[in-house]
């Protein structure tokens, strides 16, 4: 409890917890080894089997018996009421069973089924670990986007990728450890990737536009060489006033921090360019088309972070050509129309992030996750929408870990709860941070008298599903 | 444990009595090490799972938390520790699956059940027991303890006998210029100016130190500094946060209050029962109620209070039941809100006493008089009013009273008061034929529809309209001789009154503020004409065969010029043919006594003089009178003030534009919630507090307890009393966190056994004690003991001595380097930029631009910000705080989230914060508004430099500096090199 008695080896967390916040001694070797500091915690737990995150947040709630789930019931009982009663949690009452308008196929050596809707993500069946069994426990986009991303319902707590930067540090110290690209700011904004109580250096940086992705970074006065001379200039007078002062690491932190910085503003531009991508990249995004180019652009950039070291890119689908949302997959009505336009939009990049991640060699250690905060009512709302649904709904990971080609667990026969297997948002949580090498139930925090984890005091590790 | 105890003596009495003279299982050999392998991590001396350890003899055998025992001697068959091993119910199996521990084989199942069955034999040496709890440290009773030494300040005396034992010594005192930049940092958060650091560097007063601190804080700087601090520690901000984070424009008065209470430094005691109960202790001090903006301070979760009520009403008090126990008493209590706290003593039962102390209240915006004396009278005629609803002849026989009705009659003149309308039009909906009488009024004939609607327009010689009278008037020919066609009784709905003004196209409403009439119908008042419900009306059964007549008095008198028309709409919509038989319309500019309906009952008898009455008659008269007086005279009060808080009555900030007025009759039953869990209420709970502070009684006696203000005024009591030894702990070791970067205990909301070890207990408790009993809770006065140390006055450079030995200066050794925070680095750069405006008070400064959200909650640009926009210089603490969004170059450096409680900030170091320091538009304004004050003051450039580091860092260049800031000025520019400076360390930190 006390760092400076303490009963144990101090580990990095301890360290961090001593200095209060951001970079303490270690955690300014941290920044000037990268990784090294790192490994301290990775060796502490499990050999991780990921070392970043892309997570593609489709924000709003994805059908999942119109996109991976098909159900043979579903489809011959349409327009027949459900045959059991439904949960008394609802929000509106739906009305009777709703098929699927569309048709499903087998792919991939695995044979997995997948709707018509995603011909792209398809082609990639085999590398695909889908968990159809996922259960959430709000039905509302606010508490169930917050629970998907922190864990916690309403309360503030640390988002999933500030606690793996928090337990993992950053592997490029020149650019963001957590990034969030999403061109519309979701509904629940900065509390999806916020640090909460954790040292605020962990929360994610929001990308809004993407065509200028980092604040800061430049500014309407100086020009670059100015910069470099008033830098220069600045390490000078801090490295004097240092000089005077004793050790104090805060102080050397700061002046190397502001190398750093400079890095960034050289590092970060060209990270987030992807002017350079060759012409057959660009066309494997769907950048040479309107209809997937934004969402394109965003798994490129996703991509490109990966390469670079960022521990978790999240990528939320705000934006298709026709419209700005933050809430896109919330398909109360408009299903025949909106869904296609979102799958459209996304299906070719998704593939794309998946083919070039595989052809980089980047897949093995890079952990991508589907899904939104919850999937849609087997039932209908009105004559051609579905109501929000955490009862039973699909995710799918890839690479980083997982098995491909695997289908894991299975709702009823109509697709409504999660039958066999059923696989909680915490066991989701505990299995990300056991691939990425960190057990769930040591990477805690302390505040205000509790230690806190991403599972609470929940969460088992799926192994079935791990390689 | 008792229970446990009592259950096992049986037991006990075998196990240590008997020996078999079979050879059995040997408990130290064979027993323990599985037990321990398999067992204790989760039922060993470190975790209890249900209560239950395998590591103490008395409660393996008894049994844990069910009371069940878990071995019965020689028959493990029944044993449910067996039971539990060898998985008899699967789903039960000890150890669990998901738990690392190695399962038990068949083989050590079998030597459990010979151990049992032969005893068991546990050795006496082995029995273990239940460490003993002593009580934790911050509860223990509060005694001044002796001060060590001979050092004039108590403070350096306890210091001082910590650093000797480690044989270290204390650093020397800073020098003047550290002390100033120091004292100014920390009591009042602004950079001295040079003036002042010189005048304070050739002060040969022995009293010079004293003096400046004294000066300091008289400062009305010093409140706007602490004020933060305390806002911080309660999670105060200026809008909900969670899903609709909207703004509470009216959070602001709290924030003046409290930078008001530290300036005037109010006694601890007074501050807690202000900001928890003023309205109950200081009733007659109305300029006190935006104290109670404390109770308001934490987010509101809008979404969860419209869709679930009663998970709403639980959780949000948990903030408020979170936010005092730890800002005040530094108690985790919502740790008990599932189970009884697992580290501290709080039981289940404590938290939700907690919770019922707040179920009287709800958060919003809370109305008041500001100013006493409006206050008292305002409570006076409201006081009246209702006696008169109500008609309380007690309070209105009053000779007070009687004189107001006697004067209202005699100002009274009715009958030269009303003009007839000069009708131009009339007309009606539904078929209805309306026919104007030689008298003058209007007729309704043709055939009965149900509904109708009358439209009549007119004009008038009078220059100046305050009222308008509908007469109805008795018809032969109707059934009953009407007024209303209906059997005689009539319904208006509505009635809507507009003025078109000459040569303007569109009307106007008028607003009507208060209807009366002769007779009123019962549940058929004429105020229901006046409500904008069209389902409800002014109705006379059963006084029909009658006339009557209403009279709507304007909210504003109407002025009138030549071309002006008046139209009427009569609504009579209630179906059945409930409408108007014949009326007339007169209109008035007589003062409102005049242009009252009074009931037909008094007015009858108005030419007898009141003590002729009866005296049912006479409360009769003076409350139909009493009612208007009282009416007109609230009409004329000054609007109510208004402040964001939590109070049984409130207007709630909803995002729409009209009021939401939420008010709680009385206080909500509270449940205990098994687990937590809020659907499984357990038994109710009575308002209380912590229990483990024995000195006071932990559920309240309370004399009203359906009074929810008692209840709050009762925990402020509670937390204020001089024996709650958690209070004076609590509030010593906060201030000492922010004078040395961290509290003597480091987690200063938590001083259970989840949070620090303190360094230095008897010092907090000598504090406390001092500051309880010497210093009656002043924090000037703490502040000036702290400060005036020797300790405080220390140097803050390391030495290496003291590091090998206390690396992290727990001893205070030498003073903390303070960075900036992120309110001071913002103070201080308008202040040396020469901008910063003093101006205090009022509603908070929005550095952002506003535009529509996805959802209630708006997109802020902080970006797009005019750094030249009116009161963009006001100091820190007056910006508005959206709680969910950030401003950018704050959060960098470590601005909390106030979606949670913030007892102490971070002071992170990042290449985003670098990256903002060095390019947000906030520090490049300001280094041109610097180098534009530099020039302003003197052209030559050394004389610039000389006076930027000045400013900056209060003292002269180097020889070597001079030379190297001139080129690079010359060079890069004047800003450029102030800017260079704004993100110096030796800007950033202080000594």
């Amino acid at each position: 409890m006390n760092p400076f008695h303490p009963q144990n080896p101090m580990t990095r967390r301890d360290a961090l917890r001593t200095f209060a916040n951001g970079f303490g001694m270690l955690g300014l070797a941290g920044m000037l080894n990268g990784e090294a500091a790192a490994s301290t915690l990775s060796t502490g737990h499990l050999f991780p089997r990921a070392k970043r995150v892309i997570f593609l947040f489709m924000a709003g709630g994805p059908s999942h018996v119109d996109l991976f789930d098909p159900k043979s019931r579903l489809q011959t009982e349409s327009g027949k009421p459900l045959p059991f009663a439904m949960p008394a949690l609802h929000r509106t009452k739906t009305g009777n069973l709703l098929g699927s308008p569309w048709k499903f196929a087998r792919h991939g050596e695995s044979g997995m089924e997948i709707s018509e809707l995603l011909p792209h993500i398809s082609t990639c069946a085999d590398d695909l670990c889908m968990i159809r069994s996922m259960v959430a426990d709000n039905i509302n986009h606010n508490g169930a986007c917050l629970q998907m991303n922190t864990g916690e319902q309403s309360f503030s707590r640390p988002s999933l990728g500030s606690w793996l930067l928090y337990g993992l540090g950053s592997e490029n110290q020149n650019l963001p450890g957590f990034v969030v690209l999403s061109p519309a700011q979701p509904a629940q904004g900065a509390p999806l990737w916020g640090s909460s109580f954790l040292p605020a250096s962990n929360q994610g940086t929001l990308l809004v536009d993407l065509n200028n992705p980092i604040a800061n970074l430049g500014n309407s006065q100086f020009s670059s060489k100015t910069q470099r001379a008033q830098l220069d200039a600045l390490k000078m007078i801090n490295e004097q006033h240092a000089a005077t002062r004793g050790a104090d690491n805060r102080l050397n932190a700061r002046i190397e921090s502001f190398e750093l910085a400079y890095r960034m503003q050289t590092e970060a531009p060209e990270a987030f360019d992807i002017k350079g991508e060759s012409e057959a990249t660009r066309n494997l995004y769907g950048l040479d088309d309107p209809v997937t180019e934004i969402f394109g652009k965003q798994c490129l950039m996703a991509r490109r972070l990966a390469e670079r070291g960022v521990r978790c890119t999240q990528v939320y689908h705000t934006q298709t050509s026709k419209r700005k949302s933050c809430q896109l997959w919330d398909q109360h009505g408009g299903l025949r129309q909106e869904l296609p336009n979102n799958c459209a939009a996304t299906d070719k990049p998704i593939a794309g992030l998946l083919k070039d991640l595989k052809a980089r060699g980047l897949l093995d250690d890079t952990l991508v996750i589907w899904g939104g905060e919850f999937g849609r009512t087997p039932t209908a709302e009105g004559d051609n929408g579905r109501e929000h649904h955490p009862f039973g709904f699909t995710m799918w990971m890839a690479g980083g870990g997982v098995k491909g080609g695997m289908t894991y667990g299975a709702t009823d026969e109509y697709g409504w709860h999660a039958t066999e297997n059923p696989v909680h948002v915490h066991d989701l949580h505990a299995t990300i941070l056991h691939l990425m090498g960190i057990d769930h139930e040591q990477l805690t925090y302390r505040y205000s008298g509790r230690d806190y984890r991403l599972t609470d005091v929940y969460g088992n590790v799926v192994h079935d599903i791990i390689a | 444990m008792d229970r446990i105890r009592i259950a096992t003596v049986v037991a006990l009495q075998f196990i240590t009595g008997i020996i078999f003279a079979e050879p059995s299982p040997d408990f130290e050999r064979d027993v323990l090490p599985i037990l321990e392998r398999s067992c204790f991590q989760c039922h060993g001396p470190e975790k209890q799972k249900s209560g239950y350890r395998l590591d103490v003899r008395d409660i393996s055998i008894g049994g844990g938390d069910s009371g069940y025992p878990a071995i019965i001697p020689h028959d493990a068959q029944n044993s449910a520790l067996i039971e539990f091993v060898s998985g008899v119910d699967p789903e039960m199996k000890m150890p669990p699956e998901k738990s690392k521990a190695q399962p038990l084989s068949e083989d050590e199942i079998t030597l459990l059940r010979d151990w049992i069955n032969a005893g068991p034999i546990w050795p006496d040496a082995l029995a273990g027991k239940v460490e003993e709890v002593l009580p934790h440290w911050s509860l223990e009773p509060l005694v001044s303890p002796v001060v060590p030494g001979n050092e004039s300040n108590p403070i350096d005396g306890f210091i001082l006998e910590k650093l000797s034992e480690k044989n270290l010594a204390p650093s020397p005192a800073a020098g003047r210029v550290t002390l100033i930049r120091r004292l100014y940092y920390n009591l009042i958060g602004l950079p001295p100016s040079p003036e002042e650091v010189e005048a304070f560097i050739s002060d040969s007063s022995p009293t010079a130190y004293e003096d400046l601190v004294d000066h300091l804080l008289a400062s009305p700087r010093y409140g706007e500094r602490w004020a933060r601090h305390w806002l911080d520690t309660i999670q105060f901000a200026d809008t909900h946060g969670y899903e609709h984070d909207i703004a509470r424009e009216n959070a602001w008065p709290y924030r003046d209050y409290v930078i008001q209470s530290l300036n005037e430094d109010k006694p601890w005691a007074r501050f807690i029962r202000e900001q928890l109960a003023t309205d109950y202790f200081y009733p007659d001090e109305p300029q006190l109620t935006p104290a109670l903006g404390y109770l308001g301070a934490t987010p509101f979760d809008l979404s969860t209070y419209i869709t679930s009520g009663v998970t709403f009403d639980y959780l949000d008090r948990d903030s408020m039941v979170t936010q005092t126990m730890a800002a005040f008493v530094s108690t985790t209590a919502s740790c008990a809100r599932c189970h009884d706290h697992k580290f501290d003593p709080v039981p289940q039962q404590d938290y939700y006493a907690l919770q019922a102390v707040f179920s009287g209240i709800i958060k919003g915006d809370l109305a008041y008089d500001a100013d006493p004396k409006t206050k008292r009278d305002r409570d006076h005629w409201r006081t009246v009013l209702s006696a008169a609803q109500a008609k309380d002849g007690e309070t209105l026989l009053q000779s007070e009273h009687v004189e107001r009705v006697k004067e209202w009659l005699s100002e009274r003149k009715v009958e030269k008061t009303w003009t007839p309308l000069n009708v131009e039009t009339f007309q009606s909906t539904d078929g209805v034929m309306l026919t104007r009488r030689p008298n003058g009024a209007i007729q309704s004939g043709g055939p009965r529809p149900d509904k109708a609607t009358y439209t009549i327009t007119g004009t008038t010689e009078l220059k100046e309209l305050t009222a308008i009278r509908l007469n109805v008037f008795t018809v032969d020919k109707l059934p009953k001789k009407g007024p209303g066609r209906h059997e005689g009784n009539f319904h208006l709905s509505e009635i809507t009154v507009r003025v078109f003004k000459q040569g303007e196209l569109n009307p106007t409403q008028i607003k009507l503020r208060r209807a009366t009439a002769d007779f009123n119908q019962t549940d058929w008042g004429v105020e229901k004409s006046i409500d904008g419900n069209t389902g409800t009306a002014w109705g006379i059964h059963p006084a029909v065969g009658l006339p009557h007549h209403a009279v709507f008095g304007f909210d504003e008198a109407l002025v009138m010029n030549p071309g002006d028309r008046l139209s009427i709409v009569l609504d009579q919509l209630h179906g059945t043919g409930h409408i108007i038989g014949e009326f007339r319309l007169d209109v008035s500019g007589e003062g409102t006594e005049s242009t009252v309906a009074l009931p037909t009952s008094i007015v009858e008898k108005l030419s007898i003089a009141f003590t002729e009455l009866t005296e049912s008659e006479r409360v009769e008269r003076a409350a139909a009178i009493l009612r208007f007086v009282s009416d007109d005279t609230l009409a004329e009060f000054p609007e109510y003030s208004s402040v964001y808080a939590a109070a049984s009555s409130v207007d709630m900030p909803d995002g729409a534009d009209a009021p939401k007025w939420v008010t709680l009759a009385k206080p909500k039953p509270v449940h205990r919630m098994e687990r937590g869990n809020f659907d499984s209420p357990a038994e109710l709970v009575e308002p209380g507090a912590l229990s483990v502070i024995t000195a006071l009684p932990a559920r309240f006696e309370l004399t009203a307890p359906e009074d929810e203000a008692s209840r709050r005024a009762a925990l402020a009591d509670w937390i204020a009393h001089r024996d709650n030894v958690l209070t004076w702990r609590s509030i010593v070791n906060r201030v000492w966190q922010y004078h040395f970067g961290r509290g003597l205990c480091d987690t200063p909301s938590d001083l259970g056994r989840m949070g620090g070890t303190p360094s230095h207990p008897e010092l907090i408790d000598w504090l406390a004690v001092w500051f309880r009993d010497e210093a009656n809770g002043s924090l000037k006065d703490l502040h000036k003991m702290i400060v005036t140390s020797q300790t405080y006055q220390q140097s803050s450079m390391t030495r290496e001595d003291a590091v090998e030995i206390d690396e992290d200066n727990r001893l205070l050794w030498r003073q903390l380097r303070h960075r900036l925070d992120a309110e001071t680095f913002h103070d201080y750069t308008k202040a040396i930029s020469g901008n910063l405006d003093l101006t205090m008070g009022g509603p908070g400064v929005q550095h952002f631009t506003q535009g529509p959200g996805p959802q209630l909650t708006p997109t802020l640009d902080y970006d797009a910000y005019d750094w030249d926009a009116d009161g963009a210089n006001r100091r820190s603490i007056y910006r508005f705080v959206w709680r969910g969004i950030a401003d950018p170059l704050l959060e960098t450096l470590d601005f909390p989230d106030l979606g949670l409680l913030s007892p102490k900030r971070g002071f992170s170091v990042s290449s985003l914060q670098a990256l903002a320091l060095y390019n947000n538009e906030f520090v490049l304004y300001h280094a041109q508004a610097m180098a534009d004050r530099l020039t302003e003051e003197s052209s030559d450039l050394d004389i610039q430099i000389a006076r930027a580091t000045q400013l900056a860092w209060n003292r002269e260049p180097n020889a070597e500096e001079q030379t190297e800031f001139r080129t690079y000025a010359n060079t890069h520019g004047l800003a450029a090199l102030c800017r260079v400076i704004l993100n110096s360390n030796e800007y950033l930190f202080v000594d």
